[in-house]
């Protein structure tokens, strides 16, 4: 949570005299690059193998893209991962940009009892929330479904909108909203027609982050769904339990790159409103 | 975070009789509001769901399987047994491993991208940070492909000498281990290497001034003034490396399983929720220990930076 870094007063000369060349932390720098990428790269190559093998690569072939987009049981599964991001995103959004706002303006007991509540699920293994939200789900009697999975997944979704919204409130100038109510402005006028557009970006930003993440989610997912029809990460997961059929390959290469494409969106919005930072995902947290 | 204080410094003696409440508070009402249905839903589904596993904790199964609720603590008691020790502290072991290994990996990258990155910083750490946003199964499977008896990596290493025929990753402990650290170094990388942007780099020149080698200047100036990225980082590891179970069953054999896997074990094929839950409560206790100690150590750290 820390805010920009400040690059201070230090110039590329200082830095230079500063450090010698530290080949060791450049020699582990490019082998972690390597390795990084070397078991997504494999998934990748073998998804367009003409062969079965996953460790012998026979010539290229769309063969197990085919497979994929002819397997009704993946088909449905990757329209139920579709509806249950769209709903967690919409949901979580909508309940998390209310809540962020609510924790920077409410210092009272509620707002630091909300805080506390909040940070739970960032504070909690994923599979205590998962054996959690499935009890509940069992013990009032709501059978596994579609909708369980929504649930869990907004409810995950909420801190993660609040954390990131939450710094970005706390930025806002709070003088242009009381220049509106000066105006005579409301302050629910003030809200819809100074501080939400002025959290666009970060917000269509977040929006981005949570589908990525709940598409991608696995073990909430795991815990949380019914038996059919089943998010593809589940799918995946038992795929690769009981032998692995390469078509899993072609799938994964498709969740990469749709994954990718969403996080670099995520990150390039915030530039395409022409404003400086909106998510802070590579200043750390 | 900081929480600023910007109230204004009244002394807190109101007047007997209240007064009219001024325009400016009269709206508060509706931050209260945006806070409501949040906070009611995460209360509702996440604490309900909490204590609702605490409570089953203490309850027992009848003869169909059925988790019934009750009051006794045989589920913890059978968790002291030899089986259940073994699998806990060798899940703490890994994951502490992990810690250690994910900080090897993460000062050297870190120090040399934030250090020597130039204008390509942003760049090299968004090619960190991106893959870790897919799909979680499909990057481990990848890396089981990798780590495979005829994988690319054993095939290198049997090539360069260093392994031979009957050297295995997969199905060991280290196999595991090599699993939660491709898991999860990206969050050592990102807190270390925000500890090193903000670090002041002439500390390093000092270090080098004054006669410190490369190593001494590293450990005794580097480490230091980044350890609470690293602290913080290790904290982000140890969380979901000790609740993982996708890496023991991906990477690992009978002999390599961990909590996570006992957890699932008890609520899919063992259908006991009662003791599925008592082990849920013990990770949890696990974590919120190390948690806790993260804390004082962070609160401490900040004491001294004041005085």
């Amino acid at each position: 949570m820390t805010g920009k870094t400040a690059p201070a007063r230090r110039t590329p000369a200082r830095r230079r005299a500063a450090t010698r060349r530290p080949r060791f932390a450049i020699a582990v720098t490019v082998l972690f690059f390597a390795l990084l990428y070397l078991p997504v790269g494999v998934v990748v190559l073998f998804s367009f193998n003409a062969r079965k093998s996953l460790t012998v690569f026979d010539g290229a072939s769309l063969r197990w893209y085919r497979a994929f987009f002819r397997d009704d049981l993946l088909l449905d599964s990757l329209g139920m991962s579709l509806q249950v991001s769209f709903v967690a995103m919409a949901g979580s959004l909508l309940l998390g940009v209310a809540l962020a706002l609510g924790l920077v303006r409410n210092r009272g007991r509620l707002g630091s009892l909300a805080g506390l509540v909040m940070l739970v699920p960032l504070i909690t293994p994923e599979i205590v929330t998962g054996v959690a939200a499935m009890l509940l789900f069992k013990g009032t009697g709501i059978p596994l479904s579609t909708t369980t999975v929504m649930l869990a997944e907004i409810t995950f979704s909420i801190s993660y909108v609040t954390v990131i919204l939450r710094s970005r409130i706390a930025a806002l100038n709070p003088e242009t909203e009381e220049a509106a109510m000066d105006l005579g402005a409301t302050r629910r006028q003030a809200l819809r027609l100074v501080t939400l557009p002025a959290l666009l970006p970060s917000i269509l930003a977040s929006a981005v982050l949570i589908f990525a993440l709940v598409f991608d989610d696995f073990v909430l997912a795991y815990f949380t769904t019914g038996v059919d029809p089943q998010p593809l990460s589940v799918r995946i997961y038992s795929a690769i339990r009981f032998g692995v059929q390469p078509t899993i390959n072609a799938v994964g290469t498709l969740m990469l790159a749709g994954s990718i494409a969403l996080i670099a969106l995520a990150l390039a919005i915030p530039r395409l409103f022409g404003r400086r930072g909106g998510l802070d995902l590579l200043s750390g947290e | 975070m900081a929480t600023t204080d910007d109230r204004p410094a009244i002394p807190d003696t109101r007047p007997s009789t209240p007064a009219p409440s001024k325009p400016v508070r009269r709206d508060t009402r509706l931050w209260t509001w945006l806070l409501l249905p949040g906070t009611l839903w995460m209360t509702g589904f996440l604490v309900a769901s909490l204590v609702l596993v605490a409570t089953l904790a203490f309850g027992t199964t009848d003869p169909l399987g059925n988790p019934r609720f009750g009051l006794n603590t045989d589920n913890f008691a059978a968790l002291a047994e030899p089986a259940y020790r073994t699998v806990l502290l060798r899940s703490l072991g890994y994951a502490l491993i992990t810690c250690v290994i994910c900080l090897a990996i993460a000062y050297p990258v870190a120090y040399a991208i934030a250090l020597r990155g130039g204008r390509f910083k942003n760049l090299l750490i968004a090619a960190i940070v991106i893959p870790f946003f897919a799909n979680y199964l499909v990057r481990m499977y990848g890396w089981s492909v990798v780590l495979s008896d005829d994988g690319p990596l054993l095939k290198a290493l049997r090539a360069l000498g260093i392994a031979d025929a009957g050297t295995r990753i997969l199905q060991t402990g280290p196999g595991v281990i090599a699993g939660l650290v491709y898991g999860f170094v990206v969050f050592m990388i990102i807190p270390l290497y925000a500890a090193m942007e903000r670090m002041d780099t002439s500390l390093i020149e000092a270090g080098r001034d004054l006669y410190g080698g490369p190593l001494r200047t590293f450990f005794f100036v580097t480490v230091p003034a980044t350890r609470q990225g690293a602290a913080a980082g290790c904290v982000l590891v140890f969380l979901p490396a000790m609740g993982d179970f996708v890496s023991a069953q991906l990477m690992g054999g009978p002999d390599q399983i961990m909590i996570g896997n006992l957890i699932q074990d008890k609520f899919f094929q063992g259908q006991n929720w009662p003791l599925g839950s008592a082990l849920t409560m013990l990770l949890m206790a696990v974590l919120f220990l190390g948690l806790l100690g993260y804390l004082r150590r962070a609160r401490q750290d900040e004491a001294e930076a004041v005085r």
